[in-house]
């Protein structure tokens, strides 16, 4: 799938926006949950997610496929449009505090189910911008090892080394926060 | 467990759903896998419809944001650096080949010469600089240095006539003088010879403006120390008249008439030989205080002058010429152009690197 979305990405002036909008399709739900989880504030998750898209589109004649998927190049620029704007708004002391709005209210969950999520985000918390970025890049972008690495510029052992280490450490900080 | 057994477990986890490895602590680290995978935000359905929609367009709405203060500049900036490169190559190829027979010795003393005398030819161990060197004894100032240079000029046939005036008004203007010359502007057979003397002094200008009258077909220049030969012969000159005045005195204290004619007869070969010292040094002088610049005017191939200019081998000459030209111009850019071209280079990539640094300080 990633070979067919390259391929289409490689002609981008056969017709308006084609390939691209198969890449958005693919990738926007990810893009925006990392951002989401990066940021925690929902209108600016929304604003650097279109920003990223939009960069992309412009951009998109520059993607090289030997650099890594298209995914990674895509996670990529919206992470440095989420640091710009972490940078910006100076919001580093809010990503290590709780969530804002960035999840949808836990109405409908089960008593249990709310409570493991709630010790999950505390656990969060107490993690480095680092790991927190590591963790949103897996698990809320859904990129492999090898794409993170690409994206985080390291090689995907040392990717594979920190995850282990923070996933590791996020269960531990479950259990106290437990 | 090892550490790639439980990355691929959380892999497998993420990529079925289901936490079920029998190792507890793994499954454990399952668990929290889906459920840091559950808890992701997810978008609003209007926010995805309107960005789709922008997709979809080609985002043909381009908010632009404020760009960066320095993005003015960048433009102007590279557009300056663009022709200081240009400037400063065409400035190089504007000092031309001529400045290879720059000379920086300045070791000629400056004493008055005349113009008439004979030369003679004093001896003193012979020196010759290669062309394009620093000059002759540099940095040793006092010595004598006998300088000769060979320029050989192009010109068009019409045009042979005025670069010869201009050669004597150049010799000229730079205090020196025409020994001898000859111009003929014929059909068949156009040319010239300057055989000139420039003071040494004015020497490397003077070449410069010669070079810039016509295309440099080719220079020469030789030097020669005559420094042993020069103080040999002041010596001598200095022992001659000091032997001449002890013998006037000795003539005065004369008491008989054969002695006295023995002293006058000793006093006319010392005349003789302080004449000759006089001359030598003389001689030694002016070959030292000026230069020799002999200049051959030769018409340009394919302008008359018997050169004839149409055949193919011509044709060939040409573009050889034309080709060593290029390449000697893309040399001398090239070497103005590269540096500036590192600089940029390490000064992009250590903006790059600062760029990086600052956004990643936002997660420190």
């Amino acid at each position: 799938m990633n070979q067919a979305v390259v391929e289409t990405a490689r002609l981008p002036a056969a017709g308006p926006a084609e390939g691209f909008a198969e890449l958005y399709e693919r990738t926007f739900p990810r893009v925006y949950a990392y951002v989401a989880s990066l940021l925690r504030d929902r209108s600016a998750a929304e604003d650097v997610t279109a920003q990223a898209f939009e960069r992309a589109y412009r951009k998109r004649r520059s993607y090289r496929a030997a650099r890594g998927s298209m995914d990674a190049w895509v996670f990529g620029i919206a992470r440095n449009a989420a640091l710009d704007e972490l940078r910006k708004r100076k919001r580093r002391a809010k990503l290590e505090g709780d969530p804002e709005d960035v999840h949808a209210p836990a109405t409908d969950d089960q008593a249990d189910i709310a409570l493991r999520r709630e010790t999950v985000r505390a656990a969060l918390a107490s993690l480095s911008g680092q790991e927190r970025d590591l963790i949103a890049l897996k698990f809320a972008g859904g990129l492999s090892n090898g794409e993170i690495a690409g994206v985080l510029r390291m090689s995907e052992s040392n990717v594979g080394t920190r995850l282990h280490r923070t996933i590791t450490k996020l269960r531990e900080a479950c259990h106290d926060a437990g | 467990m090892t550490q790639a057994d439980v990355l691929t477990a959380i892999d497998d986890a993420l990529e079925t759903g289901r936490a079920a490895d029998g190792d507890p602590v793994t499954r454990e680290l399952q668990e929290l896998a889906l459920a840091l995978r559950a808890d992701s935000p997810e978008p609003t359905r209007e926010f995805g419809e309107h960005l789709g929609r922008r997709v979809e367009r080609g985002f043909p709405n381009r908010a632009r944001s404020k760009p960066p203060w320095w993005r003015q500049f960048a433009e102007p900036a590279a557009v300056a650096v663009t022709i200081l490169v240009l400037v400063t190559g065409i400035a190089l190829l504007a000092r031309g080949p001529s400045g290879a027979m720059d000379d920086s010795s300045g070791g000629s003393s400056g004493g008055s010469v005349a113009v008439s005398g004979a030369e003679d030819a004093g001896g003193g161990g012979g020196g010759r600089t290669a062309l394009g060197s620093p000059g002759f004894a540099p940095g040793q100032a006092g010595r004598k240095i006998e300088r000769t240079f060979a320029l050989e000029l192009e010109t068009p046939v019409d045009r042979m006539q005025r670069v010869a005036d201009q050669v004597t008004a150049v010799t000229t203007r730079h205090g020196g003088f025409v020994l001898s010359s000859s111009v003929s502007t014929g059909e068949d057979s156009s040319g010239g010879d300057f055989d000139l003397r420039i003071p040494a002094t004015e020497v490397r200008p003077a070449l410069r403006d010669l070079g810039a009258l016509a295309d440099v077909r080719s220079q020469s220049q030789t030097g020669r120390d005559v420094t042993p030969a020069y103080v040999t012969t002041r010596d001598r000159l200095q022992a001659a008249r000091a032997e001449r005045k002890s013998l006037l005195r000795r003539l005065e204290a004369a008491t008989t008439d054969t002695e006295a004619e023995a002293i006058r007869q000793r006093l006319d070969i010392v005349a003789g030989q302080i004449n000759s010292l006089r001359g030598r040094l003389h001689g030694l002088r002016l070959r030292t205080d000026y230069a020799v610049v002999t200049v051959s005017l030769q018409a340009k191939d394919g302008d008359g002058g018997g050169a004839g200019g149409g055949s193919f081998g011509d044709a060939l000459h040409d573009a050889g010429d034309i080709l060593v030209a290029t390449a000697g111009i893309l040399v001398r850019v090239l070497a103005v152009a590269l540096p500036l071209a590192l600089i940029a280079l390490l000064g992009w990539a250590a903006g790059r690197a600062v760029q990086r640094r600052r956004r990643e300080s936002a997660l420190a």
